[in-house]
């Protein structure tokens, strides 16, 4: 075949997804006829195994020059694409290390790392959407994944509950997004995003504001923005703490490539309707989370409402609609994440058998117990709350600047006074570690190494805070 | 020169500090010690190539940024060296000073619990400094400022555990404070004009900014070049510990004395002098400034040098000389001589540098003993600090054909050549500043190393047994790791004048670094009679400065030697006087009674009216209060029951296109 | 207009259909008028030509999902009652929802602004004409990429399933007919010689 060379050239962008496609099957069946004990630790390691390949092919095929459409458009491979792809399976990664004790304790099966992998191929798949159709599909391939991943625990009713729940819901907002999405089809006449961009009219017809809210309310719900939050401190509570972690960070990185392939590429022309939108849930999201956030007693749930106040961060670089609104989301959403990742992973690391670790009454006195995972969990803590020069404090700054640049000084006033109040909770757990009595509590299980890669995790909210302008250049070149 | 060259400089001694201030417990004190003063000898030799490079081989001044820390409004604050003939010559000083008081430190620490401490500190002083110099912005200068302020601090109140020294460190601090919050008022003003913190921005359109003014209020203002200026230089005055923000600088004594010679001799008071050097095409522009550091300089120059002739104290002495000869150099820069101070700048951290180990190795040779009145004949004991600090007297009250004669001649007639307002009083100052120097200078030396011993084996004091080693009280030579850094000093004492005056005040050598306007170039006008070094010494020692000098070195004998009964009875004469000077001119009292308790007074009514009862009463525990409530109530709507959370969806949904199709 | 009189009767039945699946109390009732409601949308779909589409949809959501939809709801015996105790109390806050939603809906619908004229809508295709084919032409060709990852998507849904469902409890009673079948004699009976016991 003379053409092979030329044939593969037009489809190696997509490598990263076929190669994970792969690797699933592949998986798969070694973990149906590898036998014996050893079978979930197995899978666990051949997965990390293959996330290490996985980063390498995404570097090698994912990087583009430009903005390159593949499979009629469908897929789009460019910069953006691959950094959203490399920090998801990077955060995908250092999640399953994590979780690698827990899921020894509880011998979770090998199934629960290839429903990882697909959560991440769904990841992949939102990042690269060119298409209404391919967006969907890939919604669609991560919230399946996470559903079957938050029930995986059967002995558990609790987390049963939060899987039906989110299941439930979830399925709301899917039928709500795939509705918005008809009527954008059906006013524009097309399902490619460029193709929608170049229809829009100036003025919306009724239709596509109608379109709009509907679309806007299932991102919202994607992310857990007020008023569609409420299955999330029920998940992240009720589902183990492995998935809990999971979800509250590689998929945040999907949940951005939705809103802003979505909104801010395909209906760009209409930004004034969607940035309107975005700032009522996003206010409303940085308010009830932050209160609420001090009335819980679960460190879980704790951290779930700061989910929903820092997802209205997130929103706040969406409503400015401009290049530096979006870097600054993207920008906060990865530091975000990162400090999330950390304080689960303390939660995980502190736990072992038969004692969780998520009672915030647990980490009462930690700091003469393990000193070393209390400093670890301040750093992170520090990082949420965006005290200097920890990184955190950096993407708030970020995101402020992007607002006052389209002079919007009233979401910068409510947006610092919740960082405010926020501040509150996060410094609340540092003192429990800190200047509490310490209770008899047991303390973790898990390996030096473990405990290495969570140092390395904090050290990098301090070290990425004291020399900022690497990632935030990156940010900044992706979306430029 | 590669960024990475210039990189290594300052990191090598960051590196060290962090390595002996985190792990010097665990590594040990050997290996501590080690470790620093290889850094710091690598960072002084590869300042040396630099110099070699700019100076002999004619390497253009680089100016690199090497980390673009973060933009905001177009304003970068990033990390940059600007490596010019200044910045190469303050590197050399700073490194070689800074090497020679690591090597004696060895010795002078040798019993201190606080060894590795000591080392890691110097060695972040070290960073700090070179971090300042070697500043291409404002931001990184104002870094290294503070930073060598807080070392200061640290290195002040190093014997945490004596009252006197944590006071002396608190007031080093406050001090400097004062003036660094001018200083940020001046780096403000820059940015306000420029719209950068480059200097490369600032020297660029210092001449369009000539005529700008700043509205103070609606009808007065003030140039806003001068306005800069004179921001920046009361910063410079709290660091070179000009009259009135001196006061700290004599109490900073408490420090051990290899901080004394680091810091407060050679390296960090002279930032100020750097600065304003550096900042010459600013203040070129800004007549009214110059005039203000003239007089500054000139008063610090006379009346600190008359402080030095009543103290007791062998380091206060050495103190208050610092303090002149700071004031000399700053008469240079408000004189435009900027070479002449820079070049005063290099000589005076050699010799005071000097001055100060000298009287360390004293030091330690009395035990810990550090007055004056109980020394005495101590040349026969240590004779090798005994001649090295004759060497470095005689530089400092300028002998010709010694370093510190070139750089002081030349500085007075720098002034005197000058015709800006205010420099016939500032030349009066150093002229007569001369005298004084002499006469205190060798009052220390006779008093510490010749005549009647006054330490006695019959005296007892709680200190002797403690240090006695089995030798009783009796002086003893210090060890070579003192010695031998005070003899590497003593070489540039005397010959680094004679070597570099050509080249540095009237070669040219600080090529572009340094801008002086056509109409104020006292040192070119001196140029013209410069016929070499000797000629210049021969001259010397006809002009009025060297009777001045002889005279003072004449009545210290007289009235140290001769006839040591004198001074008390011209004290007890001039019994107003005296106490004037005992009092240090009331500075202190000043402060301590009026200015401190009134901003107390101040800061409890704000902290009681303002802070407690409005911020932390109304807004922060009230809105807790709110905020608790308002999550109480609020809970109930996370009801757990699915139809509750998909009916919520709805409504947001419902809300959201209601709002938006009526406003459509 | 024979084509407006049918598209309108469809709908009648459909929303008629659709309103019966949330409505009627027994959720057998309630599956079958969901399959009223898959039929008549069919049928519609018919209208607009979409033929496969149309027969897909009755062929696999009536006559597979739906019917296992039913035996699942037939087998378990759900109380309906108990679960919309809590359901009935806030019903009339439900209805006002429904209703706002609804009439914003038809304002959309109602304007004239709703800027349906960006698309030319359907136009008539010949006779000969193959919808099939025209579907699996872009079907495997424009949207591979599409297809491929909605074959993902199933195999994630059948090892979810899977994971979730088939579950070895600890400690429960199962029979294991392999075993049982190649059981052989020796396994199960032993033949013990007892002494006959001698009288001292």
């Amino acid at each position: 075949m003379p053409d092979t060379q030329n044939w593969w050239s037009t489809i190696a962008p997509a490598a990263p997804e076929m190669y994970l496609a792969t690797v699933i099957c592949v998986i798969l069946l070694i973990d149906v006829f590898a036998g014996g004990s050893r079978r979930p630790r197995l899978t666990g390691t051949l997965t990390l195994i293959a996330l290490a390949v996985g980063a390498w092919v995404t570097l090698e095929y994912g990087s583009v020059g430009g903005r390159t459409p593949l499979f009629g458009g469908l897929y789009i491979a460019d910069p953006l694409a691959l950094v959203l792809k490399l920090s998801a399976l990077l955060y995908v990664a250092v999640a399953l290390l994590y979780s690698r004790p827990a899921l020894a304790r509880r011998g979770t099966g090998g199934e629960y790392h290839v429903l990882a992998l697909t959560a991440l191929l769904g990841i992949y798949v939102l990042a690269s959407a060119g298409n209404l159709l391919s967006l969907y599909i890939g919604v669609e391939l991560l919230a399946l994944s996470l559903y079957a991943m938050i029930a995986f625990d059967r002995e558990s009713p609790v987390s049963a509950e939060a899987a039906m729940k989110y299941f439930v819901l979830g399925s709301i907002a899917s039928g709500m997004l795939l509705y918005g999405i008809s009527l954008v089809y059906g006013l524009t006449g097309t399902l490619a995003l460029d193709e929608v961009a170049l229809r829009l009219t100036a003025e919306p017809s009724l239709g596509m504001v109608a379109g709009v809210a509907f679309v806007v309310v299932a991102i919202a719900f994607k992310f857990g923005a007020v008023p569609f939050h409420m299955w999330v401190p029920d998940v992240y509570h009720g589902a183990p703490t492995t998935v809990t972690l999971f979800l509250s960070t590689a998929p945040k990185f999907a949940y951005f490539a939705l809103a802003y392939r979505l909104l801010s590429q395909g209906l760009d022309g209409i930004s004034p309707t969607w940035t309107q939108m975005l700032a009522i849930i996003g206010v409303l999201s940085l308010i009830v989370g932050n209160v609420f956030a001090i009335a819980q007693a679960n460190l879980k749930r704790m951290l779930a409402y700061s989910a929903i106040a820092n997802v209205g961060f997130i929103l706040l670089g969406f409503t400015t609609g401009t290049a530096a609104g979006y870097s600054a989301a993207l920008y906060y959403t990865i530091v975000y994440v990162l400090a999330t990742l950390g304080a689960f992973g303390v939660i995980l690391l502190a736990s072992r058998r038969g004692f969780e670790a998520d009672e915030l009454e647990d980490y009462k006195g930690l700091q003469a117990r393990d000193p070393m995972l209390a400093l670890w969990m301040m750093m992170m803590m520090f990082s949420t709350a965006g005290v200097p020069p920890f990184v955190g404090f950096w993407a708030k700054l970020a995101i402020f600047e992007a607002l006052w640049q389209v002079g919007a000084v009233w979401l910068i006033v409510i947006g610092a006074l919740a960082a405010v109040v926020g501040a509150f909770y996060y410094i609340r757990v540092v003192k429990l570690m800190y200047f509490d009595d310490a209770p008899s509590a047991p303390r973790g299980e898990a390996s030096g190494a473990l405990r290495l890669v969570l140092g390395v995790n904090a050290l990098a909210t301090l070290a990425l805070g004291v020399v900022p302008a690497s990632l935030f250049d990156l940010c900044k070149a992706v979306l430029g | 020169m590669t960024p990475n060259l210039l990189i290594a400089i300052p990191l090598l001694p960051l590196v060290a500090a962090l390595i002996a201030g985190l792990a010097g417990r665990r590594i040990g004190r050997a290996a501590s010690a080690g470790v620093t003063i290889l850094a710091v000898g690598i960072s002084c030799a590869l300042s040396l190539y630099v110099a070699k490079l700019i100076f002999l081989d004619g390497v253009p001044a680089s100016d690199i940024t090497v980390y673009t820390w973060l933009v905001s409004d177009g304003i970068r604050f990033q990390v940059g060296f600007l490596v010019d003939r200044l910045t190469a010559l303050m590197m050399v000083v700073v490194n070689f000073v800074s090497f020679c008081v690591h090597v004696y430190t060895i010795g002078y620490m040798r019993d201190d619990d606080g060894f590795q401490r000591f080392f890691s500190y110097i060695s972040l002083f070290t960073f700090s400094m070179l971090m300042l110099v070697m500043a291409n912005n404002f931001m990184q200068l104002f870094f290294g400022w503070e930073a060598v302020g807080l070392v200061s601090y640290l290195l002040i109140g190093f014997w945490f555990t004596r009252p006197s020294a944590i006071h002396a460190n608190l007031k080093a601090f406050i001090v400097n404070r004062i003036g660094d919050f001018a200083f940020v008022l001046g780096i403000a003003g820059v940015v306000y004009w420029t719209h950068s913190l480059d200097y490369a921005d600032l020297f660029a359109l210092a001449p369009s900014l000539e005529t700008a003014t700043f509205a103070l209020s609606a009808g007065t203002t003030v140039p806003a070049l001068t306005l800069i200026a004179l921001c920046l230089f009361v910063g410079a005055m709290a660091k070179s510990a000009q009259v009135p923000l001196h006061v700290w600088l004599p109490d900073s004594m408490e420090g051990p004395t290899p901080i004394s010679a680091l810091i407060h001799a050679a390296t960090m008071v002279t930032a100020g002098i750097f600065m304003v050097a550096r900042m010459s095409p600013l203040y070129e522009f800004s007549g009214a400034a110059l005039t203000f550091v003239l007089v500054i300089g000139g008063t610090t120059a006379f009346f600190m040098g008359l402080l030095g002739v009543v103290s007791n104290d062998i380091k206060r002495v050495i103190a208050y000389s610092t303090l002149s000869q700071l004031g000399y150099m700053t008469v240079a820069l408000g004189a435009s001589a900027y070479s002449a101070a820079i070049f005063h700048l290099m000589t005076h951290a050699f010799f005071k540098a000097l001055l100060f180990l000298a009287a360390g190795s004293v030091i330690i040779g009395m035990h810990h003993e550090q007055d004056m009145r109980k020394m005495g004949g101590l040349a026969k004991y240590m004779p090798v600090t005994a001649v090295t600090c004759w060497i470095g007297a005689l530089a400092l009250i300028g002998t010709p054909f010694f370093s510190g004669f070139y750089s002081k001649d030349a500085l007075i007639e720098a002034v005197g050549e000058s015709q800006r307002a205010g420099a016939t009083y500032a030349y009066w100052c150093v002229t007569a500043g001369v005298f004084v120097t002499a006469l205190y200078t060798f009052r220390l030396l006779f008093m510490t190393f010749h005549g009647k011993e006054r330490f006695g084996h019959d005296e007892t004091h709680g200190d002797e047994h403690a240090h006695g080693h089995g030798h009783g009280g009796a002086p003893h030579e210090s060890p070579w790791v003192v010695t031998v850094p005070l003899i590497a000093l003593a070489i540039p004492s005397i010959v680094i004048g004679y070597l570099t005056i050509g080249p540095l005040l009237f070669g040219g050598a600080f090529g572009d670094a340094i801008f002086v306007r056509e109409a104020n170039d006292v040192i070119g006008e001196l140029g013209h009679e410069y016929h070499g070094p000797v000629a210049f010494a021969l001259h010397g020692l006809t002009a009025p400065t060297f009777w001045l000098a002889l005279a003072g070195v004449v009545t210290a004998w007289y009235l140290y030697l001769k006839s040591p009964g004198t001074p008390a009875r011209i004290a007890a004469r001039f019994a107003g006087l005296y106490s004037m000077l005992v009092n240090k001119f009331y500075f202190d009292w000043f402060n301590e009674t009026l200015v401190a308790p009134f901003t107390r007074l101040v800061g409890k009514v704000l902290w009681k009216g303002g802070d407690q009862l409005l911020i932390d009463g109304a807004f922060v525990n009230g809105s807790a209060k709110f905020v608790g409530w308002a999550a109480a109530k609020g809970r109930r709507i996370q009801t757990g029951y699915l139809y509750t959370y998909a009916f919520w969806m709805v409504i947001g949904l419902a809300v959201l296109l209601g709002w938006f199709l009526i406003g459509a | 207009m024979l084509v407006m009189i049918l598209f309108y009767a469809f709908s009648a039945v459909l929303i008629a259909a659709a309103l019966g699946v949330i409505t009627t109390r027994n959720p057998v009732y309630s599956a079958l008028c969901l399959v009223l409601a898959f039929f008549t949308s069919a049928c519609i779909w018919i209208l607009i030509e979409a033929e496969f589409l149309a027969i897909v949809l009755v062929l696999v959501y009536v006559g597979a999902v739906m019917v296992l939809f039913l035996f699942v709801v037939m087998m378990l015996d759900i109380n309906v009652e108990e679960l919309r105790s809590g359901f009935t109390r806030y019903a009339w806050l439900g209805w006002l929802t429904a209703f706002v939603v609804i009439l914003e809906l038809v304002g959309v619908l109602a304007a004239r602004r709703l800027g349906v004229d960006a698309t030319q809508g359907t136009v008539p295709v010949p006779a000969d004409y193959s919808n099939t084919h025209e579907l699996g032409t872009v079907l495997y060709t424009q949207y591979v990429y599409a297809f491929e990852l909605a074959a993902v998507l199933l195999l994630v849904a059948i090892v979810a399933a899977i994971a979730l469902t088939m579950r070895r409890r600890q400690g429960l009673k199962v029979q294991d007919i392999s075993a049982q079948v190649a059981v052989r004699r020796e396994d199960r009976v032993r033949l013990v010689r007892i002494e006959p016991e001698k009288r001292p």
